[in-house]
């Protein structure tokens, strides 16, 4: 089976193209969600997609709509839950989580009539994507990738730290509420494509094995990007020629991208390096050898190494 | 001293976290140019201090004043750009794909504003700063691989590459050894008198406290309970530490 002999079918087209916009989007938005540690909000935000598009499927309105409305409900709950919940981040996410989850189930079960369309939103089926598909994840991958290039000073700056990023004056709220939004555009527009249930592995896979392997922020987002497309396209050729479901084997194809990085990660196998590699040698250390006489002369004078009372210190 | 002569000017606030009062009726005036001290145990609130002067904690009653700039909602964003934050702990995984050139410039960036990007100044201001530091010799390297002491230290030149006029540090030689903790110590010193800082350091360190500030403030459970200069706060010290 050549590539000209796929692209002669219309819908195969549209499949490569999707799989391409999916993961491009996924990818990049998964660079922000690995790097922050926040892969358990963008696993409630596919969650909450989902249960979007089946209420509107229950209700008679484009799924579609209804999924990103609830997406931007929990990204509104979910923001302040985890920065200034009284339970721990992990609690209150797994709380959403499993409500969004019981919310989903319970959604699925009321769907009348054959749930062939409901199952179809939690699987996913590239080969079944419309023009409207498309245009959805096209108009979300140049909206992302133009913030992206935007912001890209303020969202390195708070995927390195948030507190500090606010200390120096960069609107951190504002980048984390974005992140939370475009993650779960990302997902409403790939339901169709990839799934509410599998949406969130090709988020998560191809930035995380771009992070075993990428040096610098941008280059993670090239390397992600490619990941997520080499996935899609993988998974799709193999659904093709196997004749399995399209979503899973993209899946697949992401999650063993992964272990590639991992073993072929240079990172892995260097050591942190050493306090003084790169630098002249302390007066403590020269040669080689310890040098007491330097220690001690360095030493202040009152220095001695116990410890303290300090509430007896502060007594007057 | 009319109010515009302090850089760090808080009257009378209280803060609390999760409901529970860290700062009570609490007052501090830090003169400009002075490298100031606050000494006290864990969970006195000393972090809150530093916070409340960035903005980060809200303040539920009393004012703040940080170069004469009201804390508020619009006073906040021009108080950001005077003031460089160097935290107490910061938790970076050693493959996070940051650069130590990069944590550095990032200093630059709230200064610049949205849209704008590094210019031939902003690259200076990080390369003065690197270089004041003695760490541009990592810039290339991947920052979550640097040791605690190599950490601290670009995380202080991406402070002065911000280009503050006051300098809030958070126990800025926790987990250091020995070495680098005089290492920084001398750093603080030099960086406070060459760029004409005010300094702010809150910390449990004896040494760090005695060995760098003009003066050392006591705190404890919320309250400033007394001031020393730095010799008396290590004989004050030395007697405890013989008792």
């Amino acid at each position: 089976m050549t590539v000209l002999e796929l692209l002669q079918d219309d819908f195969m087209r549209h499949a490569i193209l999707a799989t391409f916009l999916a993961g491009v989007t996924c990818s990049c938005v998964g660079v922000l969600v690995v790097t922050m540690r926040i892969s358990f909000i963008g696993v409630c935000m596919s969650h909450a997609a989902f249960a979007g598009a089946l209420l509107g499927i229950i209700l008679g309105l484009n799924p579609t709509v209804v999924a990103l409305i609830f997406t931007l409900l929990a990204a509104a709950a979910l923001g302040p839950l985890a920065d200034r919940g009284n339970f721990s981040p992990d609690t209150s996410l797994g709380i959403i989580f499993s409500s969004t989850l019981g919310i989903a189930f319970l959604l699925l079960s009321l769907v009348p009539g054959p749930k062939t369309e409901a199952l179809g939103l939690l699987w996913g089926n590239v080969l079944t994507v419309g023009k409207i598909d498309i245009i959805i994840l096209a108009a979300v991958a140049l909206a992302i990738i133009v913030l992206l290039r935007l912001f890209f000073k303020e969202v390195q700056t708070v995927v390195f730290n948030r507190e500090m990023a606010l200390a120096s004056g960069i609107p951190a709220t504002a980048v984390f509420y974005g992140i939370l939004i475009c993650s779960g555009l990302t997902t409403v527009a790939s339901l169709n494509a990839i799934g509410g249930l599998l949406v969130f592995s090709l988020i998560i896979n191809p930035a995380a094995a771009a992070y075993q392997i990428a040096s610098d922020l941008r280059s993670m987002f090239f390397i992600s990007a490619l990941f997520g497309v080499l996935s899609g396209w993988g998974g799709l050729w193999l659904s093709y020629l196997l004749n399995l479901p399209s979503g899973a084997l993209i899946i697949l194809c992401s999650t063993l991208l992964f272990f590639g990085a991992v073993a072929f990660s240079s990172k892995k196998r260097s050591w942190p390096a050493k306090a003084v590699s790169d630098e002249p040698r302390s007066e403590i250390c020269q040669g080689g050898k310890l040098n007491p006489e330097a220690g001690l002369q360095g030493k202040p004078e009152n220095d001695s190494r116990q410890p303290c009372s300090k509430s007896a210190l502060m007594e007057e | 001293m009319g109010n515009d002569a302090y850089s760090i000017l808080i009257k009378d606030i209280c803060t609390a976290y999760h409901g529970l009062p860290v700062l009570e009726s609490f007052s501090l005036q830090v003169p400009e140019g002075e490298l100031l001290g606050v000494f006290g145990p864990n969970g006195t609130g000393k972090s809150t201090l530093i916070k409340v002067c960035l903005g980060l904690v809200p303040v539920a009653s009393g004012e703040v004043r940080i170069s004469g700039y009201r804390m508020s909602r619009e006073g906040i964003s021009f108080i950001r750009k005077l003031t460089a934050y160097v935290p107490q702990s910061f938790d970076v995984d050693r493959r996070m794909p940051v650069t130590a050139g990069e944590v550095v410039m990032m200093g630059r960036f709230g200064r610049m504003g949205l849209f704008n990007r590094i210019g031939p100044g902003d690259q200076a201001a990080a390369d003065d700063a690197l270089n004041m530091l003695g760490v541009k010799h990592l810039a290339g390297r991947t920052f979550g691989r640097l040791s605690g002491g190599e950490k601290q230290r670009v995380i202080v030149a991406r402070a002065l590459a911000q280009e503050p006029k006051i300098l809030l540090m958070d126990e800025p030689t926790n987990s250091l050894d020995w070495e680098s903790k005089k290492r920084i110590c001398s750093l603080i010193r030099e960086v406070h008198v060459e760029r004409k800082l005010t300094t702010l350091i809150v910390s449990h360190d004896i040494d760090l406290l005695a060995d760098t500030c003009d003066r050392i403030m006591l705190m404890e459970r919320g309250h400033i309970i007394g001031a020393r200069d730095p010799s008396e706060f290590r004989h004050c010290c030395r007697g405890q530490r013989h008792s």
